[in-house]
């Protein structure tokens, strides 16, 4: 699959906008703003501190709602002007995998027991989510990790195995938090390379908030964020 | 997936070491339960091991266990004379405090009529019972004597001849039995040589007083101690007898304070036992609450140090029902398995405690019930905070 005959987009932001507080002490975190990320696209979120990039990476998780706006996502329409009738736990169990700049693994699950305990919660039988566990951790080169806890891992094979955990029920969009942050250049390339794999083989979606500069070339789409104003870099 | 287990396997050590803590805490609070339930078990085990109806003491008295009481000796012999008495026994009880073996000890002297006189031990649980006039006794296995070993008491040896099993006074101390005669002299008689100088004492007062040798020789016997006494007889009433009647007969005819076993066992509890009961029942209460809150305030530590997977778990959308489930499981697993080693504890450390402990199930079954709900309650600060936790802590903002 490649970018060229792929249309269909799995987010689309519409006008969304979020202020907090009220009468003097209001602040407009983001200004309205628009994109759509299409299925296999790696998008990037750059920005410095307080420009509005985790307002908006809440606001499509489902965490934090917008004060104007519409979010779809998947097909779904999960806010419309603020409002929002889905099940956010559930929806995102289904549709949205995370990526965490510190792995953030269950550090008392081993590896393939982080996995799986995702696709449990979304339903699967113990079993076969330990059999998909496997097959993900082959995907992903680590199967020899498999039993091991995330203190024991290298930082590397930790994000390999927070990546596997972002894909075990298949979801449409992975949202990345800084998802090379934490690791040397080598290790950042190799991640950035495997989100690009996993997005063109798999046809999610990826949006990644980053600071990261060394990593951008990898991304298919890059948003600069800057006072809550979004636009799109060339 | 059992996410409590699995985090209580990786901390394996840590927890297991609060399990001990607790379970110490709580073989504390069930120890307690014994000693409360063994006092009370003990002050009254003499009352409801004595085979009688009525207890006769010594007017204006409040019974042989919770004050002294003498009546002269013969007085059984009057209350046998009332209508309704099938049997009255004279009984002498004194607290002695000898050395026995290696060790010194406190126990309870009950001097009875060992021919066929109401008082005497309940059971022998080996050798036999008093048969001879003099020179022989009954102990308690408490205080570690074996058959046929020979015991000072007073100025003379006796003979043990035969054991009891859990025959305690109202203090637990054991109990040791003799016949009257015996007994009477262990607590009265002196020993020659102070004899002898009390004598020679009061006759240097008396001349002193101005009486002649022969006046002071009449007067010296008035003032030695006499030891014709008994604290207590004990009545057994004939078959149909109204035992309330009866008594208000001895009390207005001969002058004696009466008891019903019944009022006897309530004057035991109200008085003497009365206040320790009520400490100890404070002390199992304030424990039970202490180890409460160190279950709390482990679970809420436990919580609070995996607070940021917690927050990881909630973005990935596990319902709240999974990490209610792992805080409230790990605080069963702890309450449970706390129990458990405290109850074992218990059973162990039981037969070599110094005091009677008696325990019973449906106490033991109370406080478990107790320490379950506490459990619970105490995750449910934990739980407050865990479920307040927003996801979006686990992106780091």
């Amino acid at each position: 699959m490649t970018l060229v005959d792929v249309q269909k987009p799995v987010v689309e932001v519409e006008g969304v906008s979020k202020t907090f507080g009220s009468g003097e002490t209001v602040v407009l975190a983001l200004k309205p703003c628009s994109f759509a990320v299409q299925e296999g696209e790696l998008a990037a979120l750059l920005g410095p501190s307080g420009s509005g990039k985790s307002t908006l990476l809440l606001a499509i998780s489902l965490i934090l709602e917008p004060t104007t706006g519409r979010i779809v996502v998947g097909g779904q329409e999960i806010y419309n002007n603020g409002w929002t009738e889905v099940d956010d736990r559930a929806f995102r169990r289904r549709n949205i995998g995370f990526i965490f700049q510190q792995h953030n693994l269950i550090p008392f699950l081993t590896a393939i027991e982080n996995l799986a305990l995702v696709m449990q919660l979304n339903g699967i039988s113990r079993r076969e989510a330990t059999r998909r566990a496997k097959e993900l951790l082959g995907y992903l080169e680590i199967a020899h990790r498999a039993d091991w806890l995330p203190a024991n891992l290298s930082g590397g094979e930790q994000q390999r195995v927070a990546i596997g955990r972002a894909l075990a029920n298949e979801p449409p969009l992975i949202l990345a938090d800084e998802p090379t942050a934490a690791l040397d250049t080598e290790r950042g390339t190799k991640v950035m390379a495997l989100l690009k794999k996993i997005a063109r083989e798999r046809g999610s979606a990826v949006i990644a908030v980053t600071h990261d500069h060394r990593m951008i070339e990898g991304f298919d789409t890059v948003y600069h964020l800057n006072d809550g104003v979004l636009q799109r870099m060339p | 997936m059992d996410l409590a287990l699995k985090d209580i396997r990786r901390h394996l050590g840590k927890f297991i070491a609060t399990i001990v803590g607790v379970a110490m805490l709580l073989t504390i609070v069930l120890v307690m339960n014994g000693i409360y339930r063994g006092n009370i078990a003990d002050g009254v085990w003499l009352i409801d091991n004595t085979a009688t109806d009525l207890w006769v003491v010594e007017r204006g008295r409040g019974g042989p266990f919770n004050e002294s009481s003498r009546i002269p000796l013969d007085s059984h012999k009057s209350v046998a004379a009332t209508p309704g008495v099938a049997k009255a026994s004279p009984l002498v009880i004194f607290s002695a405090q000898r050395q026995i073996g290696a060790r010194n000890q406190q126990f309870t002297i009950i001097g009875y009529d060992v021919f066929g006189g109401l008082g005497g031990p309940a059971r022998i649980a080996r050798g036999r019972g008093i048969e001879a006039a003099r020179y022989e006794l009954v102990a308690d296995g408490k205080l570690g004597l074996d058959l046929g070993d020979k015991v000072r008491l007073g100025i003379h040896d006796y003979t043990v001849v035969g054991i009891t099993q859990g025959a305690v006074d109202s203090g637990g101390n054991p109990l040791l039995y003799l016949s009257l005669p015996d007994a009477q002299q262990v607590q009265f008689q002196q020993d020659n040589r102070a004899l002898v100088a009390a004598r020679a004492a009061n006759l240097q007062r008396l001349e002193r007083a101005g009486y002649s040798s022969e006046q002071a020789a009449r007067l010296l016997p008035l003032l030695s101690t006499s030891g014709d006494t008994v604290n207590a007889v004990l009545v057994r009433l004939a078959p149909g007898a109204d035992g309330v009647r009866v008594a208000q007969h001895i009390r207005d005819w001969l002058h004696f304070n009466v008891y019903t076993t019944e009022e006897q066992r309530d004057l035991m509890l109200e008085g003497r036992l009365a206040r320790m009961s009520a400490v100890l029942g404070l002390f199992r209460v304030l424990l039970l609450i202490v180890s409460i809150v160190i279950i709390a305030l482990i679970i809420y530590v436990l919580t609070i140090e995996k607070i940021r997977s917690i927050a990881t778990l909630k973005l990935i959308g596990a319902s709240n029902w999974v990490i209610v489930r792992l805080i409230m499981e790990q605080s069963m697993v702890l309450t449970l398995a706390s129990f458990a080693l405290a109850y074992g504890l218990r059973e162990l450390i039981a037969p070599g405690f110094p005091r009677s402990l008696a325990f019973l199930a449906h106490e033991t079954a109370i406080t478990f019930g107790v320490m379950l709900v506490g459990g619970v309650l105490a995750s449910g600060m934990a739980i407050w905070h865990a479920l307040r936790t927003p996801p979006q802590l686990a992106l780091g903002g």
